[in-house]
C-alpha cells in the first residue's frame, strides 16, 4: 500500500528552482563574507572588525541557499504512536492500554492518522508542506541506541572512516564557508562529524567570545587567543578556531528579531529560534542538526491523551509549527526531516511501555515536500511479543530524495554504495 | 527536557570596568606593507631619494623567561598527577614530593579510605530516605530534581577539594559507565545513595561493584527492572547489562538479552509507596535460561541466588576484562586504545579476581601510559574542577543558590553537560572529539574568563587575590608569566605563552613589573586567562 491518502495535492509551490539558482549564485556573496572575515581576522582582531563584517552582511542579498535541518528523536520515537496505522487491527489489538483511538486521529485517511499531540502541525499539513515516510529506518534491525545512532548518521557501511552524511552532504555541495553547518547543542553529532567545519551552539546568544567586548579596544583578547590556537591544539583546536571565527559572521544573525517567546521553552524551541534566526540572516548555512532526548519510553509512556508520550510529541510539533511561523517566506527553502535510530515493538509491555523495535516514521516537511499525506509501503503488524514494525523502505531512500531535490550534492557521494528506491516524497523525484 | 531551574539561574556579570582611555604604545613594530607578487607589468616608479638610515628599532624577544624559584613536577610526575587528579595544586605537588615520586604517590592513594567531609552537611537532603525525600516533593518542600542538583554538587565539591583524587577520579569512572542519570523522573530519591555505594567500590573488586550497582534500585528503576513481569520481562536493564556494563556489543545475542531480562525478573521496589526495594519471587520467570556460556534450570521462584551467580559469570567473563580494560585505556591513557595494552590489563583483571587496583598499578607502569603526556582533554566537569584547583579557589558551606557550591554545576552544565546529567545509559562520551566543539570551546572561554577575573561566582567563594600572584618585590614581566606558568600549567613557560601573555596584556617581555602593576587590577583578568585558555590547560 503506498500514498493512501484521498487528497491528490497539485504540485508544491514552493519556488525551489528559483532558490537553487539563486543559490549558486548567491555562494558569491557568501564568498564576499567570509574574505572579509577573514581579512580581518588575519590583521586586526575585535569591535573593529565585527563592524566591518555586519554592515555588508545586513546590506548583501540573499544567497537563498536551500537549508536541509535534522530533527533527531533521540532514544528511538515510537512511530507507531505519531502516525498510526488505524486501519491495521493488530495495532489496537497488540496495545490495549497506550493505543490512539481512530476517532480522535488527525488528518486521517483510510488507513493512517497522526497523533492528535501533533494538531500545530496540522496547518502545515493541509497546505502540502508536510509529508510522513511510514516503516523507514536501517536496513537490518539494530537494537542498540549507540550503535544504531551512529549507523544511521554514518550512512556509509563500507567504510571505516567515521564521517557522518550531513557532512559529506555539505563537502559535495558547490557553497563553501566556514558556516555552512550547524549543529545546534554541546557536542557534533556523527552526521556532522567529518572533514567540512561545522559550527554549533546551544543558543545564538551564547556563540560569544567572553573578554572580547567593548571595554577590550584593541582587541587583545581575540589576539592572543589566536596566538594560543591559531595552529594546532589538536581536537579543540578545530572547534576553537572556528568559534572564533564564526561568532564574527554570525552577528548578521543576533541582530534578527528574536522570536523565542513564540517556542516552547524546551532546549528544541530555543535551539530552533536560534536557527531561525541564523537562517533569516542567510549566512549560507546548508545543513542544520538539532535533538530533542527522552523519547525511550520502556515504561510508563502514558495514554494516549496524557503522559510521556503526548508532552514528547506536543513540544515537538508546537517546536517545528513555531519554526516555520518565524522563518516566514525563508522557510520555502528550509526542508525538514525528523529522524530516529530505531522504531518501538508494536506490542506494548507490561509496564505501558514499549521495548525496541525497528521499523519508524520519518516526517518531512516545508521547501520541496509534496506534503498532506502518507507515504511508504506497509508491512502489515503482528500482534506478538516480539514483532516490529519491519522496514520496507530504507531511511536513506528517504534522505537522498531530500537531497537530490534540494541541494547540488551527488546522493552517490552522500550515499556511498547505496541505491536508492524511489518514495516520491520530493518535488521532482 | 526544560530545565526548571534554568530561567531563575544568574547570569555571569562582567565587570564593567573600563581600561584608561589612553592608546598604549604599540609592543610591536608595525607591520610592513605587503610584498607584491607580479611586479613585471608594473611600471616603475621613480625611485625616491634615499632618506637617511633611520636606527631599526630591535625586534622583540620572545625568548621565555625563568622563575626557577617555583617548582614544577618531573614531566613523568606531571602526567600521572595530571591525569589521575582534578588539576594539580602546589599542595598536590608536595603531596607527590613527599611520598618519594609519583609512583609511590598513587600506591599511597589506592589505600586510601575516603575520609569524611562535611557535604552532606551542605546539602541534607541527600542522606534523607527515598520515602522522606518523595514525601518533601509531593508536600512542596523540596523537589527531588533539586536534590538531583546536590548529588552534582558533592561530587563536584570532593572533586575540588578532596586530598582522595585517585578515589575521586575512579568514582566518576565507575559512575560513569554504571551510568544512572540523576535528573530521571524522581530518581533522586534513589540517586544520592547510589552514588555513594559507586564510591565504596570504586577500586575493590568489580564483581561486587557490578551486582551492587545493578542491584541498587536506582538503576534498576532507570532500566525498568523495577515493574519488570514473568509474563513480559522489561528488556532495558537486561539490554544494556549486556551490552554496557559487561561483556560489549557484538558479543551477545538478542535470545541472550531476552534471556538476561528473564533472570533480572523479581527485583523490583515499592516505587510511588513505600520506596523499599523488594524481591518478588512471584514476578520472576522461570525456565531454562541461557546467557552465552552461563546456563541454569532456573526452576526455583525465587532467582536470587541464580542472579548472583549470573552477575559474577559475567563480571569474570574475558570479554568483559577486555571490555573495562578497554574502557580504562580510553580513560587515562589515549582515544585509540592499543590492543596489547588492553590485553595486558584484562589479563591483570582475570588473574586477580576483578579486583581493580592490580589493573591501575599496571596501568600507570605501562609504558603506552607514560608514552600519552598530556593527550587528553578535560571534558566539562574536569575542566571546571580544575580551574577551581589551579586557581586555590575555595567555596564555602553554601547559603543561597548563588553561592560557589551551588553555582559550581551551573558552570559545568554551561560546559555541555552537568554532572550525571547525561540522557542516555551508555554513560558521557569520554573522547576527545566529543569535547571539541565550537559551543564547548566558546563555553569554555567563559567560565576561565569569569573565574579569572572573579566575576561568577562571588558568593561564599575563597580566591587568591591578584596581588598576591606577584613571588618578588620586582621582576620583568616574562619571568612572571614563567612562575604563572610553573603555578597553573607545572612547567616552564614557552615562546608562544610569553606571545600570548604580551598580546593580552600590551605588555612587553622585560617590562618591570612592581606590586602597583595594572597587571593586578584591571589586567589581571587578561593575563589570567591566557592560562586557562592555553591548550596546555585543556589537555592533561
Amino acid at each position: 500500500m503506498t500514498a493512501t491518502t484521498a487528497t491528490d495535492l497539485t504540485e508544491c509551490a514552493c519556488p525551489e528552482g528559483t532558490a537553487l539558482a539563486a543559490g549558486r549564485l548567491g555562494a558569491t556573496r557568501r564568498g564576499v563574507l567570509g574574505a572579509a572575515a577573514l581579512a580581518g581576522m588575519s590583521t586586526m582582531f575585535g569591535s573593529t572588525v565585527v563592524t566591518m563584517t555586519s554592515a555588508p552582511a545586513a546590506a548583501a542579498p540573499a544567497t537563498g541557499r536551500p537549508v536541509v535541518v535534522v530533527i533527531s528523536l533521540r532514544g528511538a520515537a515510537d512511530g507507531l504512536s505519531l502516525v498510526v496505522p488505524h486501519g491495521d487491527p493488530a495495532y489496537y489489538a497488540a496495545r490495549p492500554g497506550i493505543a490512539v483511538p481512530r476517532e480522535s486521529l488527525l488528518a486521517r485517511d483510510g488507513f493512517f492518522g497522526l497523533h492528535p499531540a501533533l494538531a500545530p502541525l496540522l496547518p502545515l499539513w493541509s497546505s502540502g508542506r508536510l509529508a510522513a515516510v511510514h516503516a523507514t529506518g536501517l536496513p537490518v534491525a539494530n537494537r542498540s541506541h549507540f550503535s544504531a545512532m551512529e549507523e544511521l548518521e554514518d550512512a556509509d557501511p563500507g567504510s571505516a572512516a567515521r564521517v557522518g552524511w550531513l557532512n559529506r552532504m555539505v563537502g559535495a555541495d558547490t557553497g563553501t564557508g566556514a558556516l555552512q553547518a550547524v549543529a545546534v547543542g554541546s557536542s557534533l553529532p556523527t552526521a556532522l562529524l567529518g572533514p567540512e567545519t561545522v559550527m554549533s551552539f546551544r543558543t545564538l546568544d551564547a556563540a560569544v567570545v567572553a573578554g572580547d567586548d567593548k571595554w577590550d579596544t584593541h582587541g587583545t583578547r581575540l589576539k592572543s587567543l589566536r596566538t594560543l590556537w591559531g595552529a594546532g591544539g589538536r581536537e579543540l583546536g578545530g572547534g576553537m578556531r572556528t568559534a572564533l571565527g564564526a561568532v564574527v559572521d554570525l552577528d548578521a544573525a543576533k541582530a534578527q528579531a528574536d522570536r523565542a517567546a513564540s517556542y516552547p521553552s524546551s532546549d528544541l524551541g530555543k535551539g530552533l529560534a536560534s536557527v531561525a534566526r541564523t537562517l533569516r540572516a542567510d549566512l549560507g548555512v546548508t545543513a542544520v542538526t538539532i535533538d530533542t532526548q527522552s523519547w525511550d519510553m520502556h515504561v510508563g509512556m502514558g495514554t494516549a491523551t496524557s503522559g510521556w508520550m503526548v508532552r514528547n510529541t506536543t513540544e515537538l510539533a508546537n517546536a517545528v509549527a513555531a519554526f516555520f511561523a518565524d522563518l516566514g517566506p525563508v522557510g520555502d527553502r528550509v526542508t525538514l526531516v525528523t529522524v530516529s535510530e530505531f522504531g518501538r515493538r508494536v506490542q506494548e509491555n507490561a509496564n505501558q511501555g514499549l521495548d525496541h523495535g525497528w521499523g519508524n516514521v520519518m516526517l518531512v516537511a516545508g521547501a520541496g515536500v509534496k506534503g498532506g499525506r502518507y507515504y511508504g509501503t506497509w508491512p502489515g503488524l503482528q500482534n506478538t511479543l516480539d514483532a516490529d514494525l519491519a522496514v520496507t523502505t530504507d531511511y536513506r531512500s528517504v534522505l537522498a530524495e531530500v537531497v537530490a531535490a534540494r541541494t547540488s550534492a551527488s546522493t552517490a557521494a552522500v550515499f556511498p554504495g547505496f541505491q536508492r528506491e524511489r518514495v516520491g516524497v520530493m518535488v521532482g523525484q | 527536557m526544560s530545565n526548571p531551574l534554568g530561567a531563575a539561574r544568574p547570569k555571569p556579570q562582567r565587570k564593567r570596568k573600563r581600561p584608561p582611555r589612553k592608546h598604549r604604545g604599540r609592543t610591536r613594530p608595525k607591520k610592513r606593507p605587503k610584498k607584491r607578487r607580479h611586479k613585471s607589468k608594473i611600471k616603475p616608479k621613480p625611485k625616491p631619494k634615499p632618506r637617511p638610515p633611520k636606527a631599526p628599532k630591535p625586534p622583540t624577544s620572545y625568548a621565555p623567561g625563568r622563575y626557577a624559584a617555583t617548582p614544577v613536577l618531573p614531566t613523568a610526575a606531571r602526567h600521572l598527577v595530571n591525569r589521575f587528579s582534578y588539576g594539580i595544586t602546589p599542595g598536590l605537588t608536595r603531596e607527590v614530593t613527599a611520598a618519594g615520586g609519583h609512583l609511590a604517590w598513587f600506591d599511597q592513594q589506592l589505600e586510601r579510605r575516603p575520609r569524611t567531609d562535611p557535604y552532606d552537611a551542605w546539602w541534607p537532603d541527600l542522606t534523607l530516605d527515598a520515602k522522606t525525600m518523595y514525601q518533601r516533593q509531593v508536600d512542596k518542600v523540596r523537589g527531588t530534581w533539586e536534590v538531583a542538583h546536590d548529588i552534582g554538587r558533592r561530587s563536584m565539591m570532593r572533586r575540588i577539594t578532596s586530598p582522595d583524587q585517585v578515589l575521586e577520579v575512579m568514582t566518576e569512572f565507575w559512575e560513569n559507565h554504571l551510568h544512572v542519570p540523576t535528573n530521571a523522573d524522581n530518581i533522586a530519591v534513589y540517586r544520592a545513595a547510589y552514588g555513594e555505594v559507586i564510591r565504596a567500590g570504586a577500586l575493590g573488586r568489580f564483581a561486587d561493584l557490578l551486582s551492587a550497582a545493578v542491584l541498587h534500585p536506582a538503576m534498576l528503576w532507570y532500566l525498568g527492572n523495577t515493574s519488570s513481569t514473568k509474563r513480559h520481562p522489561n528488556e532495558n536493564l537486561g539490554r544494556e547489562l549486556l551490552e554496557l556494563h559487561t561483556v560489549g556489543l557484538g558479543n551477545h545475542t538478542e535470545e541472550d538479552v531476552k534471556n538476561s531480562a528473564r533472570i533480572l525478573t523479581g527485583w523490583r521496589a515499592r516505587t510511588y509507596g513505600t520506596w523499599e526495594p523488594y524481591y518478588s519471587a512471584s514476578d520472576h520467570w522461570t525456565g531454562e535460561v541461557r546467557v552465552k556460556e552461563f546456563s541454569d534450570p532456573n526452576t526455583a521462584a525465587d532467582g536470587r541466588d541464580l542472579t548472583t551467580r549470573y552477575l559474577t559469570y559475567l563480571a569474570r567473563h574475558p570479554d568483559t576484562a577486555r571490555r573495562i580494560a578497554t574502557k580504562l585505556v580510553r580513560q587515562f591513557v589515549s582515544d585509540v586504545a592499543p590492543a596489547a595494552l588492553v590485553d595486558r590489563l584484562a589479563a591483570v583483571y582475570l588473574d586477580h579476581d576483578t579486583a581493580i587496583k592490580p589493573v591501575l598499578r599496571a596501568l600507570v607502569r605501562a609504558p603506552e601510559f607514560a608514552a600519552a603526556v598530556d593527550g587528553r582533554l578535560r571534558d566539562a566537569d574536569e575542566d571546571v574542577a580544575a580551574t577551581y584547583r589551579v586557581l586555590g579557589a575555595v567555596p564555602s558551606r553554601p547559603a543561597s543558590g548563588s553561592s560557589a557550591a551551588n553555582q559550581v554545576n551551573w558552570q559545568v552544565s554551561a560546559l555541555g553537560l552537568a554532572p550525571y546529567n547525561w540522557p542516555r545509559p551508555d554513560g558521557q562520551p569520554v573522547a576527545n572529539a566529543a569535547w571539541s566543539s565550537p559551543t564547548r570551546a566558546l563555553a569554555s572561554l567563559s567560565l576561565h574568563w569569569n573565574m579569572a577575573g572573579g566575576y561568577w561566582p562571588k558568593a561564599e567563594l575563597t580566591r587568591k587575590l591578584p596581588p598576591s600572584y606577584l613571588p618578588a618585590r620586582s621582576l620583568p614581566f616574562r619571568d612572571l608569566v614563567d612562575h604563572l606558568s610553573r603555578l597553573f600549567l607545572q612547567r616552564p613557560s614557552t615562546e608562544a605563552l610569553l606571545r600570548a601573555c604580551c598580546a593580552a596584556t600590551e605588555c612587553t617581555p622585560t617590562k618591570v613589573v612592581t606590586a602597583t602593576s595594572d597587571l593586578f587590577t584591571w589586567r589581571w583578568v587578561r593575563l589570567c586567562a591566557v592560562f586557562l585558555d592555553s591548550p596546555d590547560f585543556y589537555y592533561h
